[in-house]
């Protein structure tokens, strides 16, 4: 059966309740984007969707310095993009928000469904697990949070259980003296899925040379989007000079594990792996640095790959 | 699955319709609603050409479930032309041509104008960008970017 | 240049308010009382025979009407050309995956999908072929063994699966080798490609009351689609109507007849209008795209870089049916050179995957890339100027064209000039940036044209062509018409046409529309402005040479006041001796007329990631005489996008087990967005045509030939690295970096045994 029906989720409450009575058949939509075309290409095919959009306040962005980023599973990828404090503290993840498809599929994608489509090449997510984001999770049970760095299980699978929605993700503030890009490998400008997305973060001591802390996310290389941690380690309390961020690079490389597909080889993209990790540290130690690059500049790095 | 009942307003006429609840916002604005300028060229939300302003922005209508835009106010191609004159992003397509076989350009009136109601005086480059969601095959995009900044100018220097 | 009133100026479209408004209706948008809704089943294997179909279950489902297969269609095969090697929907055997098994008929597009999926087809594998090397030599399993049995067979070499050949030979090319001072061997291969047209194929079919059959199509050939109708129905032409709605894009791909058949026979079955619409993954896997095509070149070239000879092989895929037939690139194997020796052969074969279609000048493109990046490759061996080596060698007036023409006067050598002074070349650019040329070669289309002309007592003009309209085609004809008769624009009505109403014209394709079409306009107008002018001397009682036609009245030269309106002389012809004023024209071929355009590209290539940076494209054509400057631009920047997007994102893959598309959607065949772009240059040059409608050329193919070769020239020029495979990805530039390129396979050994079985000494 390819009909399916349609059910208005009133509040979070009601969304679980609805979930939990049409079992496995169900399925939650936000921005249905990714629903609507599996749902098509026959991947997807439920007996109902629950609609969360008319729950307006799972919408919601805020930030404040002592609880950081709060972004609401509902937020749109256009309203991270668009945010100023994302923008200006989060760099990393407004890039990979404005790497994002098109104009008008970042106005209907949402922050959650990113996450929760789980896809390895997803834009927002290596920007998100460089910050550390934390996920909320309502269900049957009641509420829970979860690193998101234990969340992704495989591409499309999730810790989300049957009746589970996620509701917001959080990422705490970044300390003074971080900077951060993500730049997404691809063909195209625009309106493409990344071969390849790295973001990193990094923050600088006082004296504005030893790095206090480094954060590298890899997209696309792996079942999951994940963080390189050794190449992390690598620079942790180290001056950051062009030679140690390229032996980052390297392990990043090394921890990558792609495949083959008609976007690229695996080789290549391992090889991508290490220039996009070399690029991102360097322009987010500018950063850190205190180096004011406006927007779209970042725009530009972030989307034409190279240039 | 019956059809659910759905109140939209399009064009500015408050519409109830019935709908299927499967039925994407594109496929009711055409098949239901008879508006058949808005376009569509791949049902997965990749060419842009049935781009409409939902609540205010633009959106690929080919992904929006038609259920879930309850109580929204929807604009298509349809809605921009007064009884007396085209829309000045329509006129500026038309003078500078910016549209050739034409099946791609109600979706990128309809970008234009979403990107014009942000921001009145874009560059050349956020013109691209905010295009860069739709598909032309004929025109190589040059006279369609000029068209907008062309209306773009117009419709800055008539307020 | 020669003034006009209406030509050389930029008028808007004839259809652009409609187009903007949305009000423009392209097949899809056509809906009827009681329609039904159609979708196709495709073979989900690539060479099997069909042991069994079962549609009851289909057949069963409320809300279903009809479910046909292959053998509800008369056993009739079909072709593009001479050759019937195709059935409309498969009978007893599949070729490729995807090829439609059953339609459905049904309420609405939702049940008429379920009613799919309860259709069992049984099938029994057959080895597949996929690759046309393979599918070349002897011993390959066979696509249609019984090749031999079909209507139309008649081809020169016998064996597997070789379905054409074509060739051309000049000279002693051996003897002309070896006297070379230098012989250059390269082999280049390009990629699949689809044409891209935005507006997916659609058609409604309806069963008229008095028994005929009407199809609203997008389509750009509505006789062909008539015809080939008529025959796999298996019904008189004169039984069908074709109404071409407006078109969104064809390039090729809708010259024929498509998916029309289909709601047909479904409304032949339930007496209700039946419409189909493919979406995007039928688009790429049912209906012909190109595959990709393997060039061998290999020249002879003095010291002084003078080239002597030429052998060109072409090694195409024509999937698994003959579709739009072979290889056209080959008689382009020469590119813009004067070669006195040459021998130039295309191979098609047969293979289990989608058969192919025409896409803007097929083949020439694949072959542009191979010569002018093969051109390039030989002067920087030579150590000339790659621009020098060029000029050296072009073809100029008055020598033999491949085809045996003579060469009409042209603009070859301007257009080189133009792009040369804009670049400022031999150009320095700093490191990892680089330019590149590439000079192409084309000719205008022609085939039957008709054109009528009437003339409205207000003045006015009725036209009326069969041609549909593509890349405003309509607008430049009306141009014309305007021009011809010395009235406004808007006053020429280009009539709606539909096969039962419009004179047979030739499909649009094949840059004919303006050259050929146009001429038909010409001398329709010529037709009518001669009946105008002899019913104005009657009237006016003047010999009809002493008269002039300029701004919508006949007039007496000496004296301007006594004059007739053009209104007023059709008021009066409907009562005339003559009767109303109709001009008509109707013509088959005109002579060839060359089109050539030069183009360069400017990169900048990253060394760590490969990617290369289109920073500026300059392309200037000779276009004879500019019917609209703003289409003619329109034209030649889409045109040229289409190229870049062929040189470095678009790559329609096959998996080559199974022969199946592997990448059927936008998503992931990569057309290029505007943000891609760098602002294009484009320039014209006018040297009049001898023959076209005011010495008008054709210009819609030669801007998409091209970027391949001028980028790959380019990045040789940023970075040393030649790449001789498209599309020119971040991932072939990065190998070749890196030295591990796995280049593209030499082919020359290969030949060998065709060249054998040509009965060639080898
Ligand atoms: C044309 C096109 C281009 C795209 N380009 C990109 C791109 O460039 N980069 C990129 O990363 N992605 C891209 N995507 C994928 C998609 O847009 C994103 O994954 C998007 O963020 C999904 O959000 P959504 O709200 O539309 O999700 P939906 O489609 O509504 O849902 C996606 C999945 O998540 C589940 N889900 C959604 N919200 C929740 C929740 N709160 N709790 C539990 N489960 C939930 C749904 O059940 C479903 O399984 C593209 C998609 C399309 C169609
Ligand atoms: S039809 Fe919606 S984006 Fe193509
Ligand atoms: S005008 Fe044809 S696709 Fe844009």
């Amino acid at each position: 059966m390819l009909r399916f029906d349609f059910l208005e989720a009133r509040n979070l409450r009601h969304a679980i309740a609805l979930l939990q009575r049409h079992g496995n058949d169900s399925r939650v939509v936000a921005g249905s984007t990714d629903f609507l075309v599996r749902w098509r290409q026959g991947f997807w095919r439920p007996a109902a969707v629950v609609n969360l959009k008319g729950i307006a306040s799972l919408g919601r962005i805020s930030f404040s310095p002592r609880n950081g980023l709060r972004l609401g599973a509902l937020a749109t990828v256009q309203s991270v993009e668009s945010n100023a404090h994302i923008r200006r503290r989060y760099q990393a993840l407004a890039t990979g928000a404005t790497s994002f498809a098109g104009v008008q599929v970042r106005n209907l994608a949402t922050i959650g469904g990113n996450v929760c489509n789980a896809s390895p090449a997803g834009d927002t997510l290596p920007a998100l697990l460089a910050f550390d984001a934390q996920c909320t999770i309502a269900g049957p049970q009641g509420t829970r949070t979860l690193p998101l760095t234990e969340f992704f299980l495989g591409p499309g699978r999730t810790a989300l259980e049957q009746g589970e929605v996620l509701t917001q993700l959080t990422l705490p503030a970044p300390m003074p003296r971080t900077g951060s890009l993500y730049i997404k490998h691809s063909p195209r400008g625009a309106m493409d899925i990344a071969t390849v997305g790295v973001a990193s973060v990094v923050t600088l001591e006082e004296d504005g040379r030893t790095c206090r802390d480094a954060r590298i996310a890899l997209g696309a290389v792996g079942p999951t989007p994940f963080r390189a941690t050794e190449a992390e380690n690598l620079l942790r309390g180290r001056t950051l000079t062009p030679g140690l961020l390229g032996q980052a690079a390297q392990a990043a490389e090394a921890a990558a594990k792609p495949i083959d597909d008609v976007r690229g080889s695996a080789g290549y993209r391992r090889a991508m792996v290490e220039a996009l990790t070399t690029r991102t540290l360097q322009h987010a130690l500018q950063m850190a640095s205190g180096r004011a690059v406006t927007f779209e500049e970042q725009r530009r790095l972030a989307v034409q790959t190279a240039f | 699955m019956n059809k659910q009942p759905l109140a939209i307003t399009v064009n500015g006429h408050e519409r109830q319709i019935f709908v299927a609840p499967y039925y994407s916002l594109l496929d009711t604005l055409r098949d239901e609603l008879r508006l058949t300028g808005t376009k569509k060229g791949c049902d997965e939300g990749d060419c842009g050409a049935c781009t409409v302003i939902l609540d205010g922005k633009p959106v690929t209508s080919c992904l929006v479930l038609a259920m879930s835009a309850q109580g929204s106010d929807v604009t298509t191609v349809e809605g921009l032309a007064t009884p007396d004159a085209l829309h000045p992003v329509q006129q500026a397509f038309i003078e500078r041509g910016g549209l050739q076989c034409g099946y791609c350009t109600p979706g990128l009136i309809m970008a234009a104008v979403g990107l014009l109601q942000d921001n009145p005086r874009p560059s050349a480059e956020e013109v691209k960008f905010a295009i860069g969601g739709n598909l032309c095959r004929c025109t190589g995009y040059t006279k369609v970017v000029e068209a907008i900044l062309l209306a773009a100018d117009r419709m800055a220097s008539q307020c | 240049m020669a003034t006009f009133k209406v030509l050389e100026q930029n008028n808007p479209r004839v259809d652009a308010w409609e187009k903007v408004t949305g009000r423009a209706t392209y097949a899809g948008d056509v809906y009827l009382p009681g329609m039904l809704m159609c979708k196709t089943l495709g073979s989900s294997r690539s060479h099997a025979r069909i042991v069994s179909i079962d549609t009851s279950r289909a057949q069963a489902l409320p809300g279903v009407r009809a479910v046909i297969t292959g053998v509800d269609f008369p056993e009739i095969r079909f072709g593009s050309g001479a050759l019937k090697d195709r059935y409309i929907m498969a009978r007893d055997k599949v070729y490729y995956i995807g090829e439609p098994v059953a339609a459905v008929a049904a309420e609405d597009e939702i049940t008429a999908e379920e009613a799919l999926a309860l259709i069992d087809v049984q099938y029994e594998d057959l080895e597949p072929v996929v690759d046309p090397l393979t599918a070349l030599r002897a011993g390959s399993p066979s696509v249609h063994p019984d090749l031999e049995s079909y209507e139309g067979y008649g081809f020169t070499i016998e064996g597997g699966n070789i379905c054409t050949l074509l060739d051309a030979d000049r000279g002693d090319v051996e003897q002309a080798f070896q006297d070379a001072d230098h012989v250059f061997e390269d082999t280049f291969r390009s990629q699949g490609i689809n044409q891209g047209f935005l507006e997916p194929m659609a058609c409604v079919a309806n069963v008229e009351a008095n028994g005929r059959l009407t199809v609203w199509a997008s389509t750009q050939g509505p006789y062909q689609v008539r015809a080939q109708l008529a025959s796999v129905l298996d019904m008189p032409l004169s039984n069908i109507k074709v109404i071409p709605m407006e078109l969104g894009g064809g390039f090729g791909a809708k010259l024929r007849l498509a998916f029309e058949a289909f709601p047909s026979l479904l409304s032949m079955k339930t007496g209700s209008p039946v419409k189909l619409i493919n979406n995007r993954e039928e688009v790429f896997t049912q209906n012909g795209p190109r595959h990709p095509v393997t060039n061998y070149l290999k020249t002879g070239v003095n010291k002084d870089g003078t080239i002597v000879s030429r052998e060109a092989y072409t090694i195409f895929d024509v999937g698994a049916y003959l579709g739009a037939g072979p290889n056209s690139g080959i008689g382009h194997g020469l590119g813009a050179y004067d070669i006195p020796n040459f021998r130039l052969r295309s191979y098609a074969a047969y293979t289990n995957k989608v058969y192919v279609g025409s896409y803007r000048a097929s083949g020439v493109a694949d072959m542009t890339f191979a010569v002018e990046s093969h051109m390039d490759m030989i002067a920087h061996n030579l150590g000339m100027d790659p621009l020098d080596f060029r000029l050296k060698n072009a073809i100029k007036e008055g020598d033999t064209a491949v085809n045996g023409s003579r060469v009409p006067r042209n603009g070859l050598f301007e257009c080189l000039a133009a792009v040369k002074e804009r670049l400022g070349l031999p150009r320095e650019l700093p490191e990892g940036h680089g330019v590149g040329i590439a000079l192409c070669e084309w000719r205008s289309g022609t085939g039957p044209s008709t054109a009528s002309i009437s003339v409205n007592e207000d003045g006015t003009v009725s036209l009326l062509t069969g041609s549909v309209d593509i890349s405003g085609s309509d607008t430049s004809l009306a141009s014309i018409a305007a021009e011809s008769l010395g009235i406004a624009m808007d006053q020429v009505i280009v009539a709606r046409r539909d096969t039962d109403l419009a004179p047979f014209t030739g499909p649009s394709g094949g840059s004919r529309i303006v050259y050929s079409q146009g001429k038909a306009v010409e001398l329709a107008a010529e037709d009518a402005r001669n009946k105008l002018l002899a019913l104005a001397a009657d009237r006016l009682g003047v010999p009809q040479d002493a008269l002039a036609c300029a701004d919508g009245s006949v007039y007496v030269q000496d004296n301007p006041p006594q004059s007739l309106t053009l209104g007023q002389l059709a008021a009066m012809s409907v009562t005339s001796r003559s009767g109303p004023i109709v001009g008509n024209a109707s013509l088959s071929t005109l002579p060839y007329a060359p089109v050539f355009s030069a183009q360069a590209a400017e990169v900048q290539v990253d060394r760590d990631t490969g990617q290369v940076k289109l920073t500026r494209y300059v392309q200037c054509q000779d276009v004879g005489v500019a019917i609209n400057p703003m289409a003619v631009e329109g034209q030649l920047e889409g045109g040229a996008v289409q190229g870049i997007g062929r040189a470095l994102t678009e790559d329609m893959q096959f998996d080559p087990e199974t022969g199946a598309v592997r990448n059927p959607s936008f998503a992931s065949y990569l057309m290029p967005l505007a943000l891609d772009l760098p602002e294009l240059e484009t320039l014209l040059v006018r040297v009049p045509s001898e023959d076209g409608p005011f010495g008008a050329r054709a210009v819609a193919e030669p801007p998409g030939f091209g970027p391949p070769a001028a980028i790959a020239n380019a990045i040789y020029d940023a970075v040393g690295v030649r790449i001789r495979e498209l599309p020119l990805s971040g991932e072939r530039v990065l190998a070749a970096l890196r030295g591990e390129g796995n280049d593209v396979a030499y082919i020359g050994d290969e030949l060998q045994e065709l060249k054998r079985a040509e009965g060639l000494a080898v």
